[in-house]
């Protein structure tokens, strides 16, 4: 960012693992199933539970979606302006409608689409399936089995006090080696932090709270936020890869973050300021594996990652557009928004049109 | 209308011809209605056990002619056919409803559509929500001055500030990129304050974003920070008013906060006038309200805080009357100045050399004597 890498030599994360001690559990399942406040972002364990954010309610939930996993078809069909068509069956207009995150199942392929209606705090949530034939249905929360997680809430000094605005915001959720990763903000501090949850959430005791911090040579420290991450394997090695704001992107170990100890991230690319990523995957074509993030302000970037093992960490000042590991901007895929791997050969992306609409786009991986 | 029914009860129980169908559309509180319905028509929907495309063939509710019909649940109750929107609808819109006489299982085909547009009246149509403070309240901030808060007179919308917040240089020019692209649900929960982020790399000399925009803040200017009025409150509509304040831009502050340095005005015992904390700078309002406390004998002591005079101040009131002896200020470390200096940390450290070892809140203890 511009506080960042550009300037910047190594990024050092700065992750030191504590035991979060207030840590709030789970609630299991009720009958009347999840109250989510809010809903995105969404992701998928590999059992095809749906873990979905309430960043209203500072808290995880973790659904089974049981026969609503899937819709009469395998995969998922594109549509034109498909925030018009989830506003109609709500009720109201595009406008007063925001899609917060899509994620595609793993075992049925549908895209599963998060969608906020209304405009103030009272918002509600509310989830569709996209099916193999463009078929939209809405998935009735209520009556879907679930478990869910606070955040915990940092301590208060003055813990009689109820005049407290602060909030978390989760922008980001991945799940690996039997861990929810979830990354996130708050709008007071400025640092994020990354957090693993072992699932099922029964087992949250175990949980462990992480801080990240930046550094760089010219002792600026940054506390840039993480936006997106990804968990991938570089030398049998699971690591998290993390594109952080203005927009360095940093690899480090999972097996690290372990309570107590520091974690010190690399920073293999700059990929310009004033940029966020917004979503990011991994994929395979031929031979070779490439991250494709969707940016807000730099389009579609496809990286590979054959030298993410062996890519020298940015250590000094970059003081050019970009920096390190080269990326290529995909020209074809504009306005992405929201992206996921749809399947081996194709991503599924919402994506603002030029006339203004949101489609969902079947688009083939570059 | 009662005469109406006493006729159709009439034919029903004497087992005469079959009543036609009238049918009416009304919207009640919450639900579409179809009243005027035959006995036979309104047992055989209710016999019928419809899959959802068949109800929505016979009636349709949409928030226009074209659009497809919206998610919601089909009952008959009582006389009556009822609609009921998985979601409220919404106040100042109007909803088409189409109920065709035709999709009544039996009924010949090609009767006509019977069709209503319906809704409920707006019950907001003036702007009236604007913004009432923005944090910090002095006149100048440092240049590299890390977040605001923009407070707002009523709840407003899930829309982020990024794109209605714009910054003017003394000379009316707008500054690009000052404000960080993190285009995040920064709002409290009550949606009344939403949090600013200001990119603390736009005042470092040599950069590349700073060598092609400039820098953000120049020390000895003024900036004017622009809230646009079509930032959408709760209820869809504008701000009543665009906002503008200028600030006087100071030097950068690089020191971390030190609550050493803070003078505590204890206050007399037996009574309770507030404890009085001056930190001889501005520091950040959000942080300031869960950041310091007061103890005694490691207990909470319960009372009001309030932020005071540019935010260089902290006043507690205590619920109970404060007793001779030895009370605690309780400062938490997350504590930040308006350039994100933390207690004890700067901003900007060399992390190579020091690296935090517990994310958790640490605690600093400052003693006062009441006597």
């Amino acid at each position: 960012m511009r506080f960042l890498p550009r300037l910047l030599g190594v990024v050092v994360i700065a992750a030191a693992v504590t035991w979060w001690a207030p840590w709030t559990p789970v609630v299991a399942q009720s009958p009347g199933g999840p109250s989510m406040a809010s809903i995105g972002p969404l992701t998928f364990g590999p059992d095809g539970t749906l873990f979905a954010a309430d960043n209203q309610a500072a808290a995880v939930f973790a659904l089974d979606l049981g026969a609503a996993a899937s819709g009469a078809a395998q995969g998922a069909k594109g549509t034109d302006a498909l925030d018009q068509k989830l506003a109609a069956l709500l009720g109201t207009d595009a406008r007063s409608i925001s899609i917060t995150d899509l994620a595609v199942h793993p075992r049925s392929r549908n895209a599963f689409v998060s969608v906020m209606r209304g405009q103030g705090a009272g918002a509600a949530p509310a989830l569709f399936r996209v099916d193999g034939n463009g078929q939209i249905e809405m998935v009735r929360l209520a009556g879907l089995a679930f478990q869910k997680v606070d955040l915990p809430n940092p301590p208060a000094a003055n813990p009689g006090d109820r005049r407290n605005p602060r909030a978390s915001v989760v922008t980001d959720m991945a799940f690996a080696d039997g861990r929810l990763w979830v990354a996130g903000l708050s709008n007071e501090e400025f640092a994020s932090k990354l957090r693993a949850i072992p699932y099922p959430f029964a087992r949250v005791d175990e949980g462990t709270s992480v801080e990240i911090y930046h550094g760089n040579h010219r002792q600026l420290e940054t506390r840039s936020p993480v936006n997106a991450f990804v968990p991938f394997t570089i030398n049998n090695q699971s690591h998290l890869v993390a594109g952080y704001t203005c927009t360095p992107l940093v690899k480090f170990p999972i097996a690290n973050l372990k309570p107590g100890e520091k974690v010190r991230g690399t920073t293999i690319a700059e990929m310009g300021a004033g940029n966020r990523v917004l979503d990011m995957i991994v994929y395979t074509k031929g031979a070779d594996q490439f991250l494709l993030t969707a940016n807000n302000s730099r389009g579609v970037m496809k990286i590979p990652t054959k030298d993410f093992a062996t890519a020298a960490a940015i250590t000094t000042p970059v003081d050019t557009e970009t920096g390190g590991i080269a990326y290529q901007t995909i020209q074809s895929m504009q306005g992405v928004e929201q992206l996921d791997k749809l399947d081996d050969r194709n991503a599924i992306v919402v994506a603002r049109s030029a006339s203004g609409a949101m489609d969902l786009q079947v688009v083939p991986l570059p | 209308m009662a005469a109406s029914c006493l006729l159709a009860l009439c034919l029903l129980a004497c087992g005469g011809a079959a009543v036609p169908d009238a049918p009416t559309i009304a919207l009640g509180d919450e639900a579409v209605e179809v009243h005027g319905l035959s006995g036979d028509t309104l047992g055989t929907l209710a016999r019928g056990a419809f899959t959802d495309d068949e109800w929505r063939r016979l009636l349709k509710v949409s928030v226009s002619a074209e659009a497809p019909p919206m998610l919601g649940r089909y009952a008959v109750e009582g006389t009556v056919v009822r609609f009921t929107p998985e979601f409220p609808f919404d106040a100042g819109r109007q909803y088409a409803v189409a109920f065709d006489p035709s999709a009544v299982p039996g009924a010949p085909g090609g009767l006509d559509l019977v069709t209503a547009s319906v809704g409920h009246p707006a019950e907001h149509t003036e702007p009236t929500t604007v913004v009432s403070r923005i944090y910090p309240t002095g006149d100048e901030i440092p240049e590299n001055v890390l977040r605001m808060y923009v407070e707002f007179s009523g709840p407003m919308g899930r829309k982020s500030g990024v794109e209605y917040i714009h910054l003017l240089d003394d000379t009316g020019r707008e500054i690009p990129g000052a404000v960080l692209p993190l285009d995040y649900q920064f709002w409290s929960p009550d949606h009344t304050r939403f949090t600013v982020f200001f990119d603390p790399g736009r005042v470092k000399d040599g950069i590349l974003p700073n060598r092609e925009m400039g820098r953000a803040f120049t020390p000895g200017r003024t900036v004017t920070l622009v809230i646009g009025r079509d930032w959408l409150d709760e209820h869809g509509l504008p701000l009543r008013e665009e906002y503008r304040r200028t600030f006087r831009t100071g030097p950068a502050d690089t020191d971390p906060v030190d609550p050493q340095r803070w003078q505590i005005a204890a206050p007399p015992r037996a009574g309770r006038e507030p404890v009085r904390v001056t930190f001889g700078e501005p520091l950040d309002h959000g942080l300031l309200m869960r950041s310091l406390g007061i103890r005694r004998d490691g207990e909470v002591v319960n009372g009001e805080a309030e932020v005071a005079e540019g935010e260089t101040e902290w006043r507690f009131t205590p619920s109970e009357p404060w007793q001779p002896g030895t009370y605690q200020l309780l400062a938490l470390d997350i504590l930040e100045d308006l350039a994100g200096n933390q207690v004890g940390r700067a901003f900007e450290v060399d992390t190579f050399d020091r690296v935090d070892d517990d994310p958790n809140p640490q605690t600093i203890m400052r003693p006062f004597e009441v006597r």
